[in-house]
């Protein structure tokens, strides 16, 4: 087989424009971290194994399937060969004119990522390319690799079965069969010639032909114990035998059989393929209303959110502790979805986009809300589901993994670093990004979602990706993405990461309402989510009994206390009551309110940090007395007894230097320390996940130039000798925008790292955040230099 | 957004707006699988429970139908995950069939391997299975059907029940119409009970629970076991069935304390059936004494342990349970469901006193306060002493007094828990009063007196509970009562529900203690009642005296 040099492909890929070089990079931004000093190191590493891996990777079934069909071809082929091999694959319902423009389409795709190269009538797999696709089309090993290791006797005994000329040479018995072709290329021409093989077929037996038709479309290889067994045409008894006895199939392992590559496709037919698809497959499954399912989402959405702010309110008030490992115990998880009334898996995903979403984080051992949540908190509903949404569109972790256990038999802790799932964000992404494109109201099953997936990226299978798009299906469905399964418009949105979630979500989640119905069984109903004024008003003064799309609240004799400790009065309350309720109030409502208030503030309790006690009143009569103790604040409760707000070390203090005796007094423990209720950490949040963001158009363009000067010079180029003068700041600035934008090169002083002064010549590509990112001629490299640290800059004479 | 008159929450209970003008429609299309919780005045509450949704399947509703129901009555979109939770939970009932087969008798059978292997590997199953036939079914024995439902509800995969019911000794029973007809809702509640096999009719106290078991029994003409709360109610049922329908005296036999007759229709008592003689009940053994084709239950809100355990081994037979109440303060629901059978009809009490079946009542919370000296005594008895204490405080008397004066000219029924507070009432009133030790006779004589209006004022303690008839009572006046008992509650207000002859209203009074632990139990006591529409007016005993203190 002849191909070309890996010099024709460093050829080929300097011929190309620079624009088509830009778009190579740019499909495949690995190839210029670090950007190679040249073209032909651009090449070298377009062809490595592993670069080649991963351009494979991004390939969808049909563009991978014409590489097969390329790279399975002897020589160079043009176009019109490639789709007449191709169309023998596809049903033949199927419009030819769709194939044609398919085939341009990836013939297109592979050329710009340089998967094939050469002119358009000798298209060839680039180098690499090949042995990275091996076994292409599932078709086993060439006939060569089959019976590279059988004995010259085996060799021979086949080949006098195969080919009725074979004693006619007069090569027979045991002598060398290496006089004309060897042994090993003979068998392989004949078996790759169909009338040969049809004839050999037409010998076995029906169930022989019927084991070949199962291995012909692959797995292409076949366990059979002593699989290296001496067999000939005459004694084979099995039909694997009979198979064996005329080299369709070969032993390729002592236990193993494979059907020899010319074989299948000659029993294939000509055919690469079985069926091939030009297109994507349809997404299927029930197709509903989508505005009943933009209202289903919507409602999911309002739960969610309200979910996750219980979860906050519940922590603030109850933290669950942190694992010694990280992660929140199994207990706790248990108790967090009792609280929420949620099942564990969905628990799992509130606590876990909750700390995504950074309102939840780790700190002093306990898991917290964090400052964000009450920023988070006073945003809109469609704000903070957005917020979410999106947090959970970008985790790189795998919350349904939650409960199950790990390789060394542990079990998975919901936000325990465990969880972490490289790809998980990217599966997530591709699955919503599937689901974006659905028609409206089709409900894609999970099986044509994964079909779909299976067909845009045949050869990237991640560890668990058909669970992690299950679970991503899952958990759109209980965030609020999908309703009904049918993809939301607000759920689009988050697919696309536009922005506009939040704004589509907005008009339909229920309309704060002003008013709430007054019952005689002491509930109110506040028919939609209240404004926050009288919200909260009512929160102080009821008790919230049920919540959703409305809220009960019920009164009680604790609640209505609560808002008179709050400072209102009883008729502050019946009179909010009766401004906001739609209905008049009710006796017994009424009677609550008022024989609650009679009863409110016969005790009274106040605050002082110390006392002072003493049996003689005469006595305390002359510490009040005494000028110096108006600092203390001292206060008389009762005849013997003075209050201080002072604290008790400072009223000794302070008495004794008033001339009197006083003796502390023990707590015994009546004083408690105020502790606020509601905790906030400053802990760590969650890292987010970087999103998968393609490398600046910039940067690419100046990877190029780099490759482009590189490979022009091959050499860095030498600073001028001497000073480049010092330029003030802002010319330095304005100079560097202005060689960003023609393109051209400056000559710029920098001090390095260590402080000393260098020169170097650019090639300025972008200037961002006080760095500039330019191609340094004088190193060959692309490189990062801070904009302080050059102190000056001039044109480059040419 | 729509303006549905549903709000859909997501704690799964149901706001209904009543004065929607989509509400009727919106409250029969959800009647089915959710059960009223509360019904005040404008936003009536129903919860979707696991057991109500297994009611609308054993009723032949599907999750489809619920589902849309709720979607389109709802105001605000559903939550995706509740309707999920809908579709699994309705999804499980059925899953399990009890069966009748040709050859090997009562067998357990699955249309879903895996859930019968889950529940065979269960401890509590594997005593109640025999012998294994095939993948998908398991002999159980006929005894254990009872128990195998009730242990697979708690497994939940409540086992559907197609095994079919015995005929029973065929006993000729019709309903004799004359003078009076069937009102439609009892007709109704007899044929869902009918169709659905067996089950639960909830209906309000006074609403005519027996005629609806008169009609069941019509429907089902065989041999009849009806048990029944207390000896007085045994004889009301045996007066009822006697006008109702075409039985005889001697067709119809009374199993209580002092009577053992076993007839083709047989009344017996709760207590004489859980009497324990050396550790065993010597009167269960009735359950067998005939070939019963109907077991009514009267009260079934009461049904005592032994019993349900007795009714396990019944499931051949049908079974009709009868209650206005069907709140168990042991919370055993879950039993009536699977043992007796899901709820086959259930009315509001606010629509039949809306149609005139019941009377319509007004009640009324009256505070007394304890003296100073009563407040300290209060404040250091014994904390299994104070409900006791505060309720029969005298002030109490002093109020019951002053309300009997009030309704000098009504039927007036004075209720209490303890006997000293009663008797002492008693003397002041110069009333009359039925309590444990009053022999059955001398209690139907007080009870006739009463009806015929010889007696005005009445005093009763917890004997006269349920099932007493005393159409005449107009007003009824609670002093003390078991701790926060809502049903107790519900049913003292059912002795003045039924109509009165001159269509007037009734009252009902419960006196309590202010700040005292007498105060909370009544607002638990009052909760049924309240959820049911039944709003409290509160008043302070010093008002009773002036004017009309329900205005």
């Amino acid at each position: 087989m002849e191909r070309m040099t890996g010099t024709d492909f460093s050829e080929w890929l300097r011929g190309r424009s620079d624009e088509r070089l830009r778009a190579l990079v740019a499909a495949r931004p690995e190839l210029v971290t670090p950007v190679p000093a040249h073209i032909d190191g651009l090449a070298a590493r377009a062809c490595s194994p592993s670069a080649i891996g991963r351009a494979l990777d991004r390939l969808d079934r049909f563009s991978l399937s014409v590489l097969e069909t390329l790279a399975l071809r002897p020589g160079p082929a043009d176009r019109g060969t490639v789709l007449s091999l191709l169309r023998r694959a596809v049903p033949a319902d199927r419009d030819d004119k769709a194939l044609g423009s398919a085939l341009d389409a990836a013939l297109d795709v592979l050329t710009t990522r340089a998967l094939v190269y050469g002119p358009d009538d000798a298209l060839l797999p680039a180098p690499g390319v090949a042995d990275a696709l091996e076994p292409p089309a599932a078709l086993g090993p060439p006939v060569a690799e089959v019976f590279r290791h059988h004995p010259p006797e085996r060799l021979d005994v086949l080949l006098r079965d195969i080919d009725p000329a074979y004693e006619g040479d007069g090569r027979a018995g045991g002598e060398r069969p290496d006089g004309g072709r060897p042994a090993g290329e003979r068998l392989a021409a004949l078996l790759a010639d169909s009338a040969t093989v049809a004839r050999l077929v037409g010998e076995v037996s029906p169930q022989a032909r019927a084991a070949l038709d199962e291995l012909v479309w692959g797995p292409a290889s076949g366990r059979l114990p002593n699989a290296r067994r001496e067999v000939d045409a005459a004694s084979a008894q099995s039909p694997i035998e009979q198979l064996l006895a005329r080299g369709l199939l070969g032993a390729t392992g002592e236990e193993t059989v494979a059907l020899p590559r010319e074989v299948a496709l000659v029993l294939r037919d000509g055919r690469v393929h079985r069926d091939l698809s030009p297109g994507p497959p349809a997404l299927e499954g029930p197709v509903r209303d989508q505005h009943l399912a933009d209202r289903t989402a919507a409602g999911q959405a309002f739960t969610f959110v309200r979910t996750v702010e219980e979860l906050c309110e519940v922590w603030s008030v109850d933290p669950p502790g942190v694992l010694r490992a990280g992660g929140l115990a199994v207990r706790d998880l248990r108790r967090t979805a009792q609280l929420l009334d949620l099942p564990e898996w969905a628990a799992g995903l509130v606590v876990e986009v909750a700390h995504a979403a950074g309102l939840v984080a780790a700190g002093e051992g306990e898991w917290l809300p964090t400052g964000g949540y009450d920023g988070w908190r006073i945003k809109a509903t469609e704000d903070r589901w957005a917020v979410l949404a999106d947090a959970w569109a970008a985790m790189e972790r795998a919350p349904g993994l939650i409960g199950e256990r790990d390789d060394r038999d542990r079990p998975l802790n919901a936000l325990h670093p465990d969880l972490r799932r490289p790809g998980a964000a990217q599966t997530r992404a591709r699955t919503l990004a599937v689901l974006e494109s659905a028609p409206p109201g089709l409900a894609p099953t999970p099986e044509s979602v994964l079909a779909r997936l299976a067909w845009e990226q045949p050869r990237r299978r991640p560890a668990l990706r058909d669970r992690l798009v299950r679970f991503a299906l899952r958990e759109a469905e209980h965030i609020g993405v999908t309703g009904l399964g049918v993809p939301a418009t607000h759920g689009r949105a988050v697919a696309r990461g536009d922005g506009t979630a939040a704004g589509l979500l907005a008009p339909l989640l229920p309309e704060p309402v002003d008013h709430v119905l007054l019952q005689a069984d002491l509930t109110a109903v506040a028919p939609g989510p209240l404004t926050t004024d009288l919200g909260r008003r009512l929160a102080l003064t009821a008790d919230v009994e049920s919540k959703g799309g409305a809220t009960v609240y019920r009164f009680s004799e604790q609640s209505v206390r609560r808002a008179l400790d709050a400072g209102h009065s009883a008729d502050d309350l019946l009179a909010v009551l009766e401004r906001h309720s739609a209905t008049p109030v009710p006796q017994p409502l009424r009677y609550l309110v008022t024989d609650v208030a009679r009863r409110h503030g016969r005790i009274r309790v106040g605050t002082a940090s110390a006392y002072i006690r003493c049996d003689d009143p005469a006595l305390l009569d002359e510490v009040l007395a005494d000028k110096r103790a108006h600092l203390l604040r001292l206060r008389r409760l009762a005849p013997t007894v003075l209050a201080s707000k002072t604290s008790r070390a400072a009223l000794v203090d302070s008495l004794r230097a008033m001339g009197y005796a006083p003796v502390a007094e023990s707590l015994e423990g009546d004083v408690v320390v105020a502790r606020a209720d509601a905790r906030r950490t400053e802990g760590q949040l969650a890292a987010r996940a970087t999103a998968n963001t393609a490398p600046d158009p910039e940067v690419l363009a100046a990877a190029v130039r780099a490759m482009r000067a590189g490979d022009s010079r091959r050499r860095p180029v030498e600073a001028p000798e001497g000073q480049v003068p010092r330029s003030p700041a802002t010319a330095t600035i304005s100079a560097l925008q202005e060689a960003i934008r023609q393109g051209s090169r400056v000559w710029i002083g920098y001090l390095d790292s260590q402080g000393h002064a260098t020169s170097r010549i650019l090639e300025p590509a972008r200037m961002e955040g006080g760095y500039l990112t330019a191609y340094d001629e004088t190193r060959a490299t692309v490189h990062r230099f801070a904009l302080h640290r050059i102190t000056g800059i001039a044109e480059i004479g040419r | 957004m729509s303006d549905g008159p549903l709000i859909v929450q997501s704690d799964k209970t149901l706001l209904l707006e009543v004065d929607h003008p989509r509400a009727d429609e919106c409250r029969k299309a959800i009647a089915p699988f959710a059960e009223l919780e509360r019904a005040p005045e404008h936003v009536h509450t129903y919860r979707i429970t696991p057991l109500a949704l297994w009611n609308a399947r054993a009723a032949g509703h599907d999750a489809e139908q619920v589902v849309d129901a709720l979607i389109g009555f709802s105001r605000y979109p559903v939550p995706h995950a509740l309707l999920v939770d809908v579709a699994e939970t309705m999804a499980r009932y059925g899953r399990l069939r009890l069966e009748k087969h040709p050859v090997h008798g009562l067998v357990l059978t699955s249309t879903d391997r895996a859930v019968l292997e889950e529940v065979l590997r269960s401890k509590k199953i594997q005593p109640l299975v025999g012998e294994r036939y095939g993948a998908d079914s398991v002999a159980v024995h006929p005894s254990e059907r009872g128990n195998i439902k009730q242990t697979l509800l708690k497994l939940g995969w409540p086992a559907e029940d197609l095994a079919g019911y015995v005929d029973g000794e065929h006993h000729p029973i019709d309903l004799r119409e004359d003078g009076w007809s069937l009102r439609p809702y009892q007709k109704e509640a007899a044929d869902a009970f009918w169709h659905g096999g067996s089950g639960v009719v909830v209906l309000p106290c006074g609403a005519g629970k027996t005629i609806v078991g008169a009609a069941a029994m019509a429907h089902a003409r065989a041999t009849t076991l009806i048990l029944v709360t207390n000896t007085v109610s045994a004889h009301q049922w045996k007066q009822e069935l006697l006008k109702r329908t075409s039985l005889t005296e001697d067709e119809i036999g009374e199993y209580t304390g002092t009577k053992k007759e076993i007839r083709p229709v047989t009344i017996a008592t709760y207590q004489v059936m859980t009497t324990r003689r050396q550790g065993t009940y010597r009167h269960l053994e009735l359950f067998d004494a005939r070939d019963w084709g109907l077991v009514v239950y009267d009260e079934v809100h009461l049904l005592p342990a032994p019993i349900f355990r007795m009714t396990a081994d019944l499931q051949a037979r049908r079974r009709i349970g009868l209650t206005a109440t069907l709140v168990r303060e042991d919370g055993r629901e879950g039993d009536v469901f699977s043992l007796i059978g899901p709820k086959r009809y259930d009315a509001p009490w606010k629509e039949m006193e809306n149609q005139g079946y019941i009377a319509p009542a007004e009640c009324v919370e009256v505070r007394v306060t304890l003296s100073d000296d009563e407040r300290l005594a209060y404040a250091m008895a014994e904390s299994d002493e104070r409900y006791r204490f505060c309720s029969t405080t005298p002030a109490k008397t002093r109020v019951t007094e002053a309300l009997v004066r009030r309704h000098a000219d009504e039927q007036v029924l004075v209720i209490g828990q303890y006997i000293d507070q009663l008797d002492e009432l008693g003397v002041h009133l110069d009333a009359p009063v039925i309590k444990g030790e009053t022999k059955v006779k001398e209690r139907e004589r007080l009870f006739q007196a009463f009806r015929d209006k010889e007696i005005r004022v009445l005093v009763v303690s917890k004997v006269a509970n349920f099932s007493i008839d005393l159409p005449e009572a107009a007003v009824a006046i609670q002093v003390s009562g078991t701790f926060g008992s809502r049903q107790e509650e519900a049913q003292r207000l059912g002795r003045v529900l039924r109509p009165k002859a001159d269509g007037g209203g009734a009252r009902f009074y419960s006196v309590v203690s202010r700040d005292t632990v007498d105060q909370e139990f009544a607002a638990h006591r009052q909760r049924f009642l309240a959820e049911q529409g039944y709003a409290y007016n509160i008043i302070d005993a010093d008002d009773v005296g002036e004017e009309d203190p329900a205005r």
